[in-house]
This record gives C-alpha cells, structure tokens and sequence, in this order.
C-alpha cells in the first residue's frame, strides 16, 4: 500500500517538475541561456490565473489561459528587453555574456516576483481546479486533480516532442542546439529560431505554473525555489538534454516523495541536494548530457 | 603605474570624506553605511573571484555564513571574546572554503555554479535541523556586540573595509592578480605557460573565503544577532553578486561602490514601501544593460577594456 | 548630499506640542503584516481625535521589514535615534522580534511584539530584567497557545464529539518547538492520546505523503502548529478528502482573505485566534473589527487587534508615566490594566517565567477556536461566546 502511494503521489509531482524543467533546458540547449527568471514567470502565470478567473468570474479555463498568455507575454520580454541586447551588445567581451544574462535574468525575476507580491501580496494562491473530485487508483485515493496535472503535463511534453521530430521548424530547433553556426550557413535566421524557442518556453512555463498553482498553490516567494529546483533537475539530467531533464525530473520527484514518507518530511529536499552534488563531481555532464 | 595613481586620486579624498563624515552626519546614516561597508567587503571578495580568477560563486553567502555562525556560537555558547570569534570565524569560512573548492574548481561554468549555491541550501537546512543549537531560522541572539555607539560602529566597519579592500585591491593588481585573470580569460593557455592554474584560484577562493568570513562574523557583532535570513539566505547572496556586477566587475573598488549604493538605495526608497525592492532591480537592471562597465568600470579601466 | 539631508532632518528642536511618535515595524506585503500599521494608525486617528495624550498627538511612523532581521534591526535604529520615537510595536516573526530585543535593552527603547509567539522573548526578559525590561510580549506565547488548544479539544473534541486519539502536525520551526513539547503533554491529558509527531519542513509544497501517513495511523483529529505554510496544505487536504479534521494553530487560517485564497478548501478547519469580528470578547471587538473592515476592506489578522490594543497601552502607560522617559514608560506599562480587543490585558511580574507576557484565564484572555463555514469565519469555543456549531464537510469521517 506504502508502496503504491508512493508511486502514484511521486507520479505527480514528477510530472510537473518534468515540465517546468523541459523550457528551461529547452532554452539552454538552443540559445545557452540560463533564465533565472523562471521560477517568477511560473508565479506570474498562476496568480494571474488564479486572479483572472477570481476577479472577473471567468471559470478556470479563461484563467489558465490568461496566465500562460500573461508568461508568454514575460518570456517575450526576458529575451527581447534583456537576452538579445546583451548577445548582441558589443561592450560586453564574449567570455562575461553569461554573468550578465544571469545577473540580469535574475534581476528581471525578482522586479516580478516583487511586482506580484505589490499587486496581489505574498500570500499563497491556489488556482481553482479544472476538475473536483477523487477517484481511487489500485485502492490509492487520488485527487482528479492530481491525475489531469499528470496528463497535462504529458500532453505539453508530446506536443513538444512532436514539433520538434516532425515538423520542419521544430527540426531546425534541434538543429541550432546542436551547431547554431552551420544553420546560419544554411540560410536559417537564427534570431528567428530563438524567437520561436522563447515562445515555446514562455507556453511551457506558463502551463507548469497554472498547473503547479491548481495543484498545489503558489506564493511570489516561491520564485527563488522554482528557479533552483529547475535548475538543480536540469543539471542532473545534463544541461541541454531534454531527455536527461525528463528523468531527473523523476528522480527528483520520487526521491522528495520518499524521503518524506519513509524518513521525514522536515528534510525533504536533503537527499536530492547530495545527490546533486555526488552527480556533478563524478559526472559533470549530468546523466545523459553531452559534454 | 598610471592607472594606479588615477585610482588614488579617486579614493583618497572620498575615504577623507568618509572618515569625517560622523562630524557632520546622523545615527542613523552612518548605521547605514555600516552595512553597507560590510557588504562592500562581501562584494569585493567575491568581485576576487569572480573577476580574476573568473569563477561564478553562487554562493558568497556559503562562506559569509560559515564565517558568522563559527563566530556568533563561540560567543553565544562559551562567550569567546568578539576578537577570538572573529578569528576563528574567518579560519572556518576558509577551511569550509578548500572544502567547497578542491573539488568543485575541477568544474567550470554552470556546474561550479550550482555546486556553490548547493552548498548554501544545504547549509541552510543543516542550521534549520540542528535548531536546537542553532536556533534555527529565528538564530541566535550574541551576548557582546562591536559597540552600541553609532560612531564606534561606523569607524570599525570603515577601517575594516579599507584594509580588506586595499589588500585585495593589492592582490588584484600584483602578479598573482594578473596570473588569475589570465587564467580566468584562457585556463589552457595560462597553464601552458607554466603556471599552477589549479593553485592560483585555489588561493584566490582561500582569500575571498577569508575576508567573506571576517565580515560575516563582524556582521553578526555588529547586528548583535545571527540568523539564516541576515547571513546565509539565498538573497544575501544574490545581493552580493548584484553590487559586484552593478559597481564593476574586476575593479575591486567597484563591488564597494555597488554595495553601499544598494543598501543606501534601499533605503532613500524607503517612502514606496513595498516597491523598494522593485526599483532598486529595475535600476540595477537598466545600469547592467546599458553601462555594462558598471560604476566604475570606466573610470577605472584607463586604457579602455571595456 | 545625504549627509545635508541627514543633518537637516535632526535639527528642528524639541517643543512641548510636538507629537509623539510610535514607530512599528512589520512586513506590509503579508495580510498578517499589514494588518500590524494598518490598525495602529486607527488606534492613532481615535486618540488623536479625543485630544491625544495631554494635548500631545500620536504620530505613527512605520517601517517595512520585509520579513528580515536585517532590515527590521536598522528600522529600529533608525526609529530610535533618528525619528526619536518613544516606544515601538514589532514584527510578528519570532526571528525578528528576537533580533531586535537586545537591542531595545541596548537602546532603552520601549518595545512591544503584537504577533510573534517564541517562548524566548518572555524567558528573556525573567532571565535578564535589568536590561531587558524593556521588551514586552503583546501575543501569546507558545506554550500558553498549545494549553488554550488543549482546553478547547478537551471540551469540543474529546467530550462533545468522543475523539480519542490525534496526531500532532508542526511546521519545524523555533515557535513550535515548545508548542509540540505542551502539546505532547496536554493533549494525553485532555483525553486525546497522541499516535504521532509529524514534524515538516516550512518549505513544504506538496503535502500529500504527510497526509497520506497520518491517515495510515487512523487517528481522530489532526492537532496542527503552522504559520509558514497554510493555504497549500489547507487546499489539499481538501482535494485529497483527507477525511481527518484539522484542529489548532493555523496562523494564516485568521486572514479574512484565507478563504478566497484557498478556494473555500478552509470549510471546516478549526483554528486558534485571540479575537473574532463576529464575537464580543469585550465590548470593543465588534466596533474595532467592523470599522477595520469598512477602511481598509478586509476583516482584520490575528496581530491587527493586538497592534490597535497595543497604540491604546502605550498612549496609556505615557499619560500615567506623565513622561516620554522608557524606564517610566515601562514602570508605567507594567501596571497596564486595560480591557482591548482581546480581552482585559495584564503583564506578568518579572518572577513569572512569562515575564512581561500576558495573563491568560478566564477574565483575562482567554482565546478562542473559530471555524470556516460558508465564508465566514465562527467562533466555536468557548461556549459563552461561540456563535455557532461545530460543522464539517461531508469528507471527514467523525468517529461514531
């Protein structure tokens, strides 16, 4: 029975890590971005939601629209207000673009992440569920809610998966992770590809965050955290590799739910944090990242 | 030799300044830049690393932390004098320091990065377990403070910054500093030229570690107060890395200049309230897009780097 | 520049209609912060519209921590040696409060927390009085907190509703450190044996293993101690029908906007406040609370009703001190008999362990439990004031 909770509860959780990490690494990949803007563009995409359907009565599907719309929105301005210029800024020498992007996303982060403790205060908001209700799995009582957040969440990796395998764009995405330079040789407009890899990012954190405020709520002061889960589930599965991500995000998930039944809920986070640490000193790359 | 006498051209009058200012300036002000001198110690450590020997530390706060709990649970449990605690707080900041570093500087980039904030967070969870002799995130309350007297408090922290920042200052711009920069710039071509690259940056994070830890542990002496969210929060850290960047990386005296301009920022802020914190990122923002150099980076870089 | 500034701020002299200014420091972004200002301008407004303090009016001069130690031990410096205030209502986080309380000893500046609840700020002042006299604990704390939640499961749970058992559920965190430690020994005593200690980390997000495993070990109730978290394990606790009531401290359960944040996941928790708008502890609640309501658009937290009792102590214990002087102002204040929001409030003497805390018991404070129902929050307990039944959603499972 312990067992089969821990299944389906980890099940969850490992889920929406997976997706919250697929944009992030998705960005890395294609542009070697690290956006420490994330966790705050998660939030801004529930609370929005959360304040959509709550104020103008909307019902939960126009506020789950209205916070992805409301990411996709802070996505766009993370790459063209700060990302791009810094690429393409000629004062800034080559070696040092990655602390500014960093610095900068991180500030970017914390003006949303205060804008939305302004506006809304920091009190956690929970986005009204798509659906109510329990269903028992195999004796295991699990909230509906838990199950949509599930598929959801593996319905926005499939899709991915799909425009990046099977169509034209998608494959020039993969392209430009691998050698950015030989796509410009092709003819590609790499700042185009980017533009698109931005958009997908800003749907797929938006989705994560309306599902993570539905599923277990969400507080502006969670940003910091959602960053550096996303971040720490991206480094173990290999910067980059979308894949590697997926299974971290498994590993992460199951081995917080484990910790908390089988040992204590007050050190939850611990064995992932060592984990981490053993992962990067004996392979840096993470487990399917390539170096 | 040029460009050292143009830097103390610059500092010299402004610490003339600095030093008189108790003469004409309230309490409250000075506490102010009391803070905001020990994270300018802070900032200068890290802008060390970072900016010479080219390494991210995410985790400035790792150090500070050590530094200051070493110090504020000597003082607390046993009531080690403050000089005593502050030794040994700096000691353990640099011993925690070779511990993070051996293993971690073999990684560049992100991975050196995260394994630094790691250690912040694990850290923190170890103080929040052991709350019993912690005090957990509430902290621990220190029986002995620097000094009540805002003027006492204003000198040690200014005397304290102007050392610690001369001697970095000194090792950014001697040999070492420039062996670290070019190691930092090109690891493989700096070690093809015969130096110990490993050593270098080894010392390099030793020394920041050092003066990170000192200014912890004088922190908490001069808060009369250790806790997670004054020294070892993910947000100090974040603040720190913020000044180096906004003052000027590789400049040293920069860091200084963006630490106390942040905490002063915040304050003169203060009437919007909650909104503080917003402005002072979105200017911290428009500064690093824009003037990238940072404060100093100009004034400082004579011959035109930037 | 700043230094002109500075200079120019502390020159005007000293004159005998001068206000009197109270500085309070809290974290405005929090319902629970806000509430802290909020109300001790309105306590301020009413003095002062009665004429002030000998003809001296009340000035409230604020400051926003940000919920850190940091922040709130410069506001503090600032408040007394800059903007000169004469006392100060702080915080109600235990770090905080904490952190700035030898610093009121250092400074000689009168202080008082509305909200925070560690132990450790009356041990201080029993264990140090000479220079810690000057703190004063406005709130319960912990220990007195857990026995008030004793009493009330006694009555409510044990005998009217024959529960036997509870688990105890604690965000581990310094507060509730001795909270658990008297939960464990009261609530044996009231008649409900504790199965088990559930200890989590105030970073909790996802609360299901946690309730998953207390429900494994069947007990009647959930006996809860959280602050940090609330909303989250609140809401699911219901998605997940946990079929277990949930009973004690939920600190962000007394936000009037609690139920709108949780989506009416709170219908049937039970949680322990020191005043309700819907009861007439003393004859000032209603009035405080509904006026609250009509400015500033929300029912006020737990720390509002204390803040607005604590302006009304300290404009007190001035006027009877007949001097700004903070070792007068404390003789004065340790005198305080004054019926406020809460109750009648009296300090303990430096003897008692809960120096400077205070007096709880019938005719003094007493607390309550109040209970989401519909969107509104009813007080349950105790019987003299409640204003409505016990009522749970059709989820619990009440033992038969």
């Amino acid at each position: 029975m312990l067992a089969l909770q821990i299944l389906i509860d980890g099940f969850a959780i490992s889920s929406l890590y997976a997706l919250g990490a697929t944009g992030f690494t998705l960005i890395f990949g294609v542009s070697g971005v690290l956006n420490l803007s994330h966790g705050a563009i998660m939030v801004v995409a529930a609370v929005i939601a959360w304040w959509v359907a709550e104020a103008f009565n909307t019902g939960p599907y126009l506020g789950a629209m209205a916070g992805v719309l409301a990411s996709l929105a802070c996505a766009f301005v993370t790459y063209r207000v700060i990302v791009r210029p810094i690429q393409d800024s000629r004062a800034i020498p080559r070696e040092e673009k990655e602390i500014f992007v960093l610095t900068s996303t991180l500030l970017w982060g914390i003006m949303l992440q205060e804008a939305i403790a302004y506006l809304f205060t920091s009190n956690p908001k929970t986005v009204r569920p798509l659906i109510e209700g329990v269903v028992p799995i195999l004796g295991v009582r699990t909230p509906l809610n838990e199950v949509l957040t599930a598929a959801l969440s593996w319905a926005a990796i499939g899709l991915l998966y799909l425009l990046v395998n099977r169509t034209r764009t998608g494959k020039s995405l993969l392209a430009a992770s691998m050698n950015p330079r030989g796509l410009t040789l092709l003819g590609f407009e790499l700042s185009r590809i980017y533009v698109l890899v931005w958009a997908i990012y800003g749907v797929l954190a938006g989705i994560a965050g309306v599902l993570l405020g539905a599923f277990l709520g969400v507080s502006s002061d969670n940003a910091g955290l959602l960053t550096a889960s996303a971040f720490s589930i991206v480094v173990l599965g290999g910067l980059g590799s979308v894949s590697g991500s997926l299974i971290a995000a498994y590993v992460v998930g199951y081995l917080e739910t484990m910790t908390a039944y089988l040992v204590s809920p007050s050190i939850r986070t611990v064995p992932v944090l060592l984990l981490l640490v053993a992962v990067v000193y004996v392979r840096p790359q993470g487990l399917l990242g390539r170096r | 030799m040029m460009q050292r006498y143009r830097t103390a051209l610059i500092v010299l009058p402004v610490l003339v300044i600095l030093a008189l200012l108790p003469l004409g300036v309230g309490g409250y002000i000075l506490g102010l830049l009391t803070l905001g001198y020990y994270y300018a110690v802070f900032s200068m450590s890290w802008d060390l690393l970072f900016g010479f020997a080219g390494e991210v530390n995410f985790g400035p706060s790792f150090l500070i932390g050590v530094g200051a709990y070493a110090a504020a649970l000597l003082n607390h449990y046993w009531e080690w004098p403050i000089p005593l605690c502050l030794a040994v707080g700096a000691v353990a900041a640099v011993l925690a320091g070779v511990a993070l570093a051996v293993p971690a500087l073999r990684l560049t980039g992100p991975y050196f990065g995260l394994v630094t904030l790691v250690a912040v967070l694990l850290l923190q969870n170890v103080l929040v377990l052991f709350a019993g002799v912690t005090g957990g995130e509430i902290g621990l309350d220190l029986p002995d403070v620097l000094s009540i007297d805002a003027n006492t408090n204003y000198y040690y922290a200014l005397v304290f910054m102007v050392i610690s920042g001369g001697i970095l200052f000194g090792l950014s711009r001697s040999p070492v500093g420039l062996i670290l920069q070019a190691s930092g710039q090109d690891a493989i071509e700096a070690s093809a030229l015969g130096f110990n690259v490993a050593k270098h940056k080894l010392t390099a994070f030793c020394i920041s570690a050092f003066f990170s830890g000192l200014s912890g542990a004088m922190l908490v002496f001069y808060l009369g107060t250790a806790s997670v969210g004054t020294v070892v929060d993910i947000a100090v850290g974040v603040n720190v890395i913020i000044a180096a960047v906004l003052g000027g990386r590789r400049t040293i005296i920069g860091a200084a200049v963006g630490a106390v301009f942040l905490i002063g920022a915040g304050e003169i802020l203060r009437p919007l309230g909650q909104l503080s914190t917003f402005v002072v990122a979105a200017v911290a923002l428009v500064v690093i897009l824009f003037f990238p150099g940072g404060f100093m980076g100009r004034l400082l870089h004579a011959e035109g780097r930037e | 520049m700043l230094g002109v500034f500075g200079l120019a701020l502390a020159v005007p002299a000293a004159q005998a209609a001068d206000p009197i200014k109270i500085g309070v420091i809290a974290e405005t972004a929090a319902i629970s912060g806000v509430g802290i200002p909020n109300a001790a301008k309105m306590a301020a407004e009413e003095i002062n519209a009665k004429g002030g303090i000998n003809g001296r009016m009340i000035e409230i001069v604020d400051y926003d921590d940000h919920n850190s130690a940091v922040d709130a031990v410069r506001a503090f410096q600032r408040a007394a040696q800059q903007d000169k205030v004469v006392a100060v209502i702080a915080s109600y986080i235990s770090e905080v409060v904490l952190a700035l309380e030898p610093w009121a000893g250092r400074l000689k500046m009168p202080m008082i927390t509305p909200g925070a609840a560690s132990n450790d700020i009356t041990k201080r002042v029993h264990d140090d009085y000479a220079r810690m006299k000057y703190v004063f604990h406005g709130y319960l704390a912990s220990t007195q907190i857990a026995d008030i939640v004793c009493k009330s499961a006694k009555e409510l749970l044990a005998h009217d509703l024959h529960m036997k058992t509870s688990v105890v559920m604690s965000e581990d965190a310094a507060w509730t450190i001795p909270l658990d430690e008297e939960y464990l020994k009261c609530l044996p005593a009231a008649g409900l044996k504790v199965l088990d200690h559930v200890r989590l980390s105030p970073d909790t997000t996802d609360f299901t293993p946690i309730f998953n495993k207390i429900e494994g070990e069947k007990p009647d109730v959930m006996i809860t101690g959280i602050s940090h978290v609330g909303v989250q394990p609140t809401v699911q606790w219901q998605q997940e029908q946990v079929p277990i009531p949930m009973f004690g401290v939920s600190s962000q359960a007394t936000n009037s906007t609690f139920w709108k944040d949780t989506n009416g996941a709170t219908e049937g928790v039970i949680f322990n406040m020191v005043s309700a708008p819907d009861v007439a502890v003393t004859p000032k609640t209603i009035p405080f609370a509904t006026k609250y309501h009509q400015k500033y658009g929300n029912l006020p937290g737990y720390a509002a009703y204390t803040s607005y009792d604590d302006v009304y102590m300290w404009a007190d214990a001035i006027r009877r001190a007949g001097s700004t002087d903070p070792d007068k102002i404390v003789a004065a204040m340790e005198k305080t008999d004054y019926v406020g929001t809460i109750g009648r409030i009296t300090f303990l003497p430096k003897e008692d362990t809960f120096a400077h805390g205070m007096r709880i018991g019938p005719g003094y404070i007493t607390g309550l439990m109040v209970q989401w129902q519909n969107g509104q929050p009813v007080t349950v307990w105790p019987e003299k004031v409640a204003t409505g039944k016990m009522k749970f959603p059709s989820f619990i499972k009440l033992p038969q």
